[in-house]
């Protein structure tokens, strides 16, 4: 069969490259989060957040290029549903990068003492190199339209889940210091950025068994535990 | 740089095809200029050589008798109208039903044996025709008539009629005689309410265009149709006089004003082929303009 | 003699008598139904043990490359196939349980139950709009009052009647390409059939008319079943519940239209709605 729309084709290779490389963007930026966190590093959190600028800039570049491709070339089948699969992996993207910035914008708050409770930071930190090995599984997985690689997001998304719930459980412990309190809050809620986070990586993965099968199916999260 | 040299090169033999190209023009021009004067000069000459002769007494009048002066071609006209139109009653229809049997009906393997016939027919000589309906009816009657003279016209005007109205039927669009059939209507009454109306104008075309083509014919009057009493004016059965024959017989007399008169007649007779020429274009365009419409 | 001549509400495999003009029928009637049919254009081959069902009160569309075999199916439903010399059909189509093919079965009345529309419009050019309409129903012999009426019924249902109620007497070819394609698409539904049967009906319009039509088997396929051959996949999305997908001849994959164009089962379908080839 002769090679016809084959600049449509490139096209749309071109652009699952930049929707996936975003997500490479957002790996890095949580990247930089958690060093932030660990060395409460005022100037680093804010070119997180002044580099979020960048995320979104993509976000806004390819969503245009897909409207765009969806009024001029009809796509059908796969191409559509790989089309609305990328529309919601850019959304997931855009999502994930403030969520960094939110817990970015969290540590000039907490930054001025020492931190109360180096475990709890600890447990930060492994939530987020566990996201982030979440985050490059989901983008292996959407690239290699890989289903099983995608739902086993979910049990490492498990991971993320208990170590939010330690977390939790340690603030509630800590105390009734009204400084240690408020700083347990603040970590509560860079913890629970993470968590989010790491839900959007799941969200890619079902994104990837629509494309392969064509049916969307939530896998088991936050409102569908496991049965 | 490199396009305008492409176009020098390109434009080298322009003179010498300029050449060729007025040579063509000038004598193709010349050729038509010669065809279109030969038509002039024939109905120039008619014209100006009968005009003399040419009034309504000479239209009105029978013929003289032999020796007698002052006579006109009405019986002439009325003789020629006659056996023109028994022959177009015998051959129209016949063409007509001939020709839609090989474009709608027929396999081509028949068609194409029936269309080389008719062609062959169309070549024979008139005077053929004319002998063979001489043999056929008047040497077994005894005597000439009008009625052999219509036959033998018949004969003539049946090719004629018939190749015209293949044509013109052929080009009735498929697509037209298609919907008829996808609406259930039967094949003969397509035919006959859809692809005939359709090709109506080219229909009557072809009939007029051979009334025209045998209303001068002359080899089969002399032979079938020259011996014709003075007061038969309109029985087909004997003898009828012949706006041809009118001319033969007018133009071999001794007398000048005798040949004037068959000058006249002529030009009754180019006027009436004409006239029916003219109505058959007009025909033609109004139904070539319905098929394409 | 015709064992079809013209419907009543409850067809039966034997005598159909003439019947007054049925009303808005609850659509038991004009199911179409394909068992292993093979067409043939003298010794080669054109279509392959096609088996297919086109439901009452859809409108089924069938695509398909070029030479896949789309027109020659639906040829062989209301036996046009056969007006082409050499060409033969075999197996089984049957409207309603009735085989067509049957050789007690008058063609003529076939065709009166399965109306076609072409792909060039090809109003009559020697009668007037109305005579044009009522072609189907003149040369039909059909009863003389009722002519007139249904003619006018048919011009509201192709949605033209608003058009031309004025000039019903004008040249039928004198209308544009979009008026004279509804023209023949009234001429078709005067006869009252059960099937339709388009072969690329918007090929030669404008997108305007050409949308306008769409619009109309939208409200035309509650009454007659629709067959609609096109070129067009964007049409064929928008036009039809069921979808067919051929391909040299043989049947690849049938389904509700929004599957096929968005998780086709089979890879050919897939490749040939995505425009890989075709």
């Amino acid at each position: 069969m002769p090679e016809t729309r084959s600049q449509y084709q490139d096209e749309l290779d071109q652009l699952e490259a930049s929707a996936l490389g975003g997500l490479d963007l957002v790996s890095a930026a949580l990247g930089r989060t958690l060093e932030a966190v660990e060395h409460q590093d005022v100037e680093l959190a804010q070119l997180v957040v002044a580099d979020d600028d960048r995320i979104d800039g993509r976000y806004l570049e390819v969503h245009q290029a897909l409207i765009t491709l969806l009024a001029t070339q009809s796509p059908v089948a796969t191409d559509l549903r790989l089309i609305s699969a990328m529309l919601h992996v850019l959304k997931n993207v855009e999502r994930m990068g403030d969520q960094c910035v939110n817990v970015c914008k969290l540590i000039p708050l907490s930054g001025n003492e020492p931190p109360s409770d180096q475990t709890m930071v600890e447990l930060i930190l492994r939530m987020g190199a566990q996201t982030k090995a979440l985050i490059g599984q989901a983008k292996r997985a959407f690239a290699d339209r890989d289903v099983e690689l995608a739902q086993n997001l979910v049990r490492e998304d498990d991971v993320v889940d208990d170590l939010n719930r330690e977390c939790f459980r340690l603030a509630l412990e800590i105390g009734d210091d009204a400084d240690r309190r408020e700083w347990a809050m603040t970590m509560l809620l860079a913890a629970r950025a993470i968590e989010r986070t790491a839900d959007n990586a799941v969200d890619i993965g079902e994104q990837v068994a629509f494309v392969v099968t064509g049916l969307f199916r939530e896998f088991e999260d936050a409102s569908h535990p496991n049965p | 740089m490199s396009s305008e040299s492409a176009l020098l090169r390109r434009s080298e033999g322009l003179r010498r095809r300029n050449r060729v190209n007025r040579v063509v023009e000038i004598s193709s021009t010349i050729a038509a200029l010669f065809a279109v004067a030969v038509l002039l000069i024939v109905v120039g000459s008619v014209l100006t050589k009968g005009v003399d002769a040419l009034s309504i007494h000479f239209l009105t009048t029978p013929t003289a008798l032999f020796g007698e002066e002052g006579g006109g071609i009405s019986n002439a006209i009325v003789g020629t109208a006659i056996v023109v139109a028994s022959a177009a009653a015998m051959a129209i229809p016949v063409g007509l039903l001939v020709a839609i049997y090989t474009t709608e009906f027929a396999p081509s393997r028949i068609a194409h044996p029936v269309r080389f016939v008719l062609d062959v027919l169309n070549g024979v000589p008139t005077i053929v025709t004319a002998i063979f309906v001489a043999g056929l009816i008047v040497i077994p009657q005894g005597h000439q008539s009008g009625f052999a003279l219509s036959v033998a016209l018949a004969i003539v005007m049946l090719p004629i009629v018939s190749r015209t109205a293949q044509e013109v039927l052929a080009l009735v669009p498929s697509t037209l005689k298609e919907a008829a059939h996808a609406l259930g209507i039967a094949r003969w009454r397509t035919t006959v309410r859809v692809t005939i109306p359709t090709a109506a104008g080219g229909l009557i075309t072809g009939a007029l265009l051979a009334i025209a083509r045998v209303a001068g014919e002359t080899a089969p009057v002399i032979i079938l149709c020259s011996i014709f009493g003075q007061g038969n004016l309109t029985d087909p059965s004997q003898g009828l006089a012949t706006i041809p024959f009118f001319i033969f017989r007018s133009s071999e007399a001794p007398s000048p004003s005798a040949h004037t008169e068959a000058w006249a007649a002529a030009l009754v007779l180019i006027a009436l082929v004409l006239g029916l020429n003219l109505v058959a274009r007009a025909f033609y365009t109004r139904s070539r303009r319905r098929m394409e419409g | 003699m015709s064992l079809i001549t013209k419907r009543t509400q409850q067809p039966s495999p034997a005598v159909f008598a003439a019947s007054p003009r049925p009303q808005l029928l609850r659509r038991e009637v004009g199911n179409v139904a394909l068992e292993g049919l093979d067409a043939y254009y003298g010794a080669s081959r054109v279509l392959q043990g096609v088996s297919l069902g086109f439901v009452s009160g859809r409108a089924t569309a069938i695509i398909g490359p070029s030479g896949c075999g789309k027109s020659t199916l639906v040829r062989c439903i209301n036996r046009m196939h056969e007006e082409v010399p050499g060409a033969r059909a075999a197996g089984k189509v049957t409207l309603d349980g009735v085989d067509l093919y049957d050789p007690r079965i008058d063609i003529v009345a076939v065709r009166r139950s399965i109306g076609m529309v072409f792909q060039k419009p090809n109003p009559f050019p020697t009668m007037s709009v109305i005579d044009n309409v009522t072609a189907g129903l003149r040369l039909a012999g059909a009863d003389r009052g009722e002519i007139e009426d249904r003619g006018r019924e048919a011009l509201v249902g192709a949605g033209l009647w608003d058009e031309v109620k004025d000039r019903l007497s004008s040249p039928g070819t004198g209308l544009s390409g979009g008026q004279q394609q509804r023209l023949c698409i009234a001429r078709a539904l005067a006869v009252e059939p059960e099937v339709l049967l388009m072969d690329e009906p918007c090929s030669a319009l404008d997108p305007v008319a050409t949308l306008r039509i769409e619009e109309l088997i939208g409200e035309l396929k509650e009454r007659v079943t629709i067959v609609i051959v096109t070129h067009n996949m964007q049409q064929a999305a928008r036009v039809a519940d069921t979808t067919v997908f051929m391909l040299d001849g043989q049947l690849v994959e049938v389904g509700p239209t929004e599957k096929l164009f968005t998780n086709p089962d089979d890879e050919r379908t897939e490749q040939y709605v995505t425009g890989k080839f075709g």
